[in-house]
């Protein structure tokens, strides 16, 4: 068990320290964030549309298109898949290489999260400190679900040509349930409704986090052993 | 197991043999629904429209659950021609979903007076041409063979498990935001000459499927036996 | 005839004509191939 947290751990750590020294998924990712936040404050007509009523909508579809970018980058580098098939030789347990991998992809993008929530706040000027807790307890949710079956799915497309370009088109439906929850919860917590409106919301998302891990650390190995 | 010239020959002939009596069903159908089905009163002749759409429809379910429990066994088996049958049930199946996609709005614009409405099937129409999609793309993209497979096999699989989910988000919006009663698209209890036609409908997609697919199937077993012939 | 006949008419073209092409192709395909070897 203790070796199965080692390896899980020492795949999650090595990520994230080359991440951190190196930075290039972040950056990208939160530059793109603030590009996106810019657009649609610029592009609406304030008399028409209320911040309220966009303001979800915008900030998961930046939550999940820079999340699609620091996930493309999760087993890109040269030297990281050199090292993940150095690993694979090893008996080395495959649900801990996903496991860590998952950790890992979850700081990244849980980064990025962290850096444009509060330029969307800024731009959007909507009221979030009250329902903080409830938002980011949202945002790990929702972030899980997708996250889970994009990092089966990036140790897939690293080894095709179009890389930036399937890993979006094999994702983008698996982002559906998790984003409509989440996009649902978002605008109920900013208009203050009672958690009793979105108990349904919720609860579909933790399914889809629980149903959606267990099945990619069973099949994982499936990705990564011939 | 390799594939012989003489053993996809065997599975060509069934294909040709399903095929044509599916696309000849289909004819029965059409002339049926057309002809010999009376119009629905409210809904005019776009109604008729249901005929065509909701086999396809089935179809393409079909198609999807079988490339999904197809994958299953391929991932415990390792069989290529598990992975084969898997294929061919994907190009089938997205030709079926290109056909509820194109036949659902124009269905929809006149009775419900816009093309698309994120309706449950309609946005599962989307999704699993998507998936369809996707899963045909990654195929295009990877060329060792057994690494194919096993991709396919995974996103056929997942493909499969999120649908359930698809149904669920989409139900729990509209029991929130419930549409302004309009016209709904297909009776509540169907006529019995509707439902014979619709019936019929079923049956002739199931069978085009199935032609569909074993043909697909035997030639792309001919052409892997052919090109091991020559080496 | 009622005025949304043409949906009508638009929807069953479209879907046969995906049938034929696709379906027309294989037939294609299949025979080919039966008529290839031997």
């Amino acid at each position: 068990m203790s070796s199965w947290l080692r390896v899980a751990a020492a795949v999650a750590g090595k990520d994230i320290v080359i991440e951190v020294r190196t930075k290039t998924a972040i950056l990208s990712a939160v530059v793109f964030a603030a590009l996106v936040l810019i657009v649609f404050n610029f592009a609406r007509d304030a008399s028409l549309v209320s911040t309220t009523e966009l303001a979800p909508s915008v900030l998961w579809i930046t939550f999940a298109f820079a999340g699609m970018i620091t996930l493309n980058r999760g087993f890109n580098l040269e030297k990281e898949n050199a090292a993940l098939e150095g690993l694979l030789l090893a008996p080395v347990p495959r649900s801990a290489i996903y496991v860590g991998k998952l950790i890992s992809n979850l700081a990244f993008v849980g980064m990025v999260e962290a850096v444009a929530l509060p330029l969307f706040v800024l731009f959007f000027n909507v009221p979030v400190w009250g329902v903080l807790p409830g938002l980011l307890g949202l945002m790990v949710l929702a972030t899980i679900g997708f996250v889970a079956v994009g990092t089966v799915f990036s140790a897939m497309t690293v080894r095709t040509r179009f890389s930036e370009l399937m890993l979006p088109m094999l994702l983008l439906p698996f982002m559906v349930p998790p984003l409509i929850g989440a996009v649902q919860t978002t605008t109920r917590l900013l208009a203050g409704r009672p958690l009793s409106e979105m108990i349904g919301w919720l609860r579909i998302l933790a399914l889809y986090d629980v149903v959606f891990i267990t099945l990619c650390v069973l099949i994982f190995p499936a990705v990564v052993d011939e | 197991m390799k594939p012989t010239i003489s053993g996809s020959r065997g599975i060509i002939k069934w294909g040709l043999a399903l095929t044509a009596l599916g696309l000849a069903a289909m004819v029965i159908v059409y002339v049926l629904a057309l002809v010999y089905t009376p119009f629905e009163v409210r809904q005019g002749a776009a109604q008729k429209i249901f005929y065509v759409h909701v086999p396809a429809a089935w179809s393409a379910m079909m198609a999807f659950t079988i490339v999904g429990l197809v994958s299953i066994l391929y991932l415990w088996l390792r069989d290529e021609r598990l992975d084969a049958f898997a294929a061919s049930s994907a190009e089938v199946g997205l030709v079926f979903s290109v056909i509820m996609l194109t036949t659902g709005p124009i269905w929809g614009k006149p009775i419900w007076g816009t093309w698309w409405t994120w309706d449950a099937r309609l946005t599962l129409t989307l999704i699993l041409f998507l998936l369809f999609l996707g899963y045909m793309t990654l195929r295009s993209a990877i060329h060792d063979p057994a690494e194919r497979a096993r991709f396919s096999a995974v996103v056929g699989i997942m493909g499969m498990v999120l649908v359930p989910f698809i149904h669920l988000s989409v139900y729990l919006f509209r029991t929130l935001h419930p549409k302004p009663i309009v016209l709904k698209a297909s009776a509540p209890s169907l006529p019995p000459v509707m439902l014979r036609t619709l019936l019929l409908g079923f049956l002739a997609a199931s069978v085009l499927y199935l032609g569909f697919v074993v043909l697909r199937y035997g030639l792309a077993r001919h052409a892997v036996a052919e090109r091991d012939e020559e080496n | 005839m009622p005025e949304n006949t043409s949906y009508m008419i638009a929807a069953y073209v479209v879907a046969a004509v995906v049938y034929l092409l696709y379906g027309g192709s294989l037939l294609t395909k299949g025979l080919r191939a039966l008529r290839k070897d031997r």
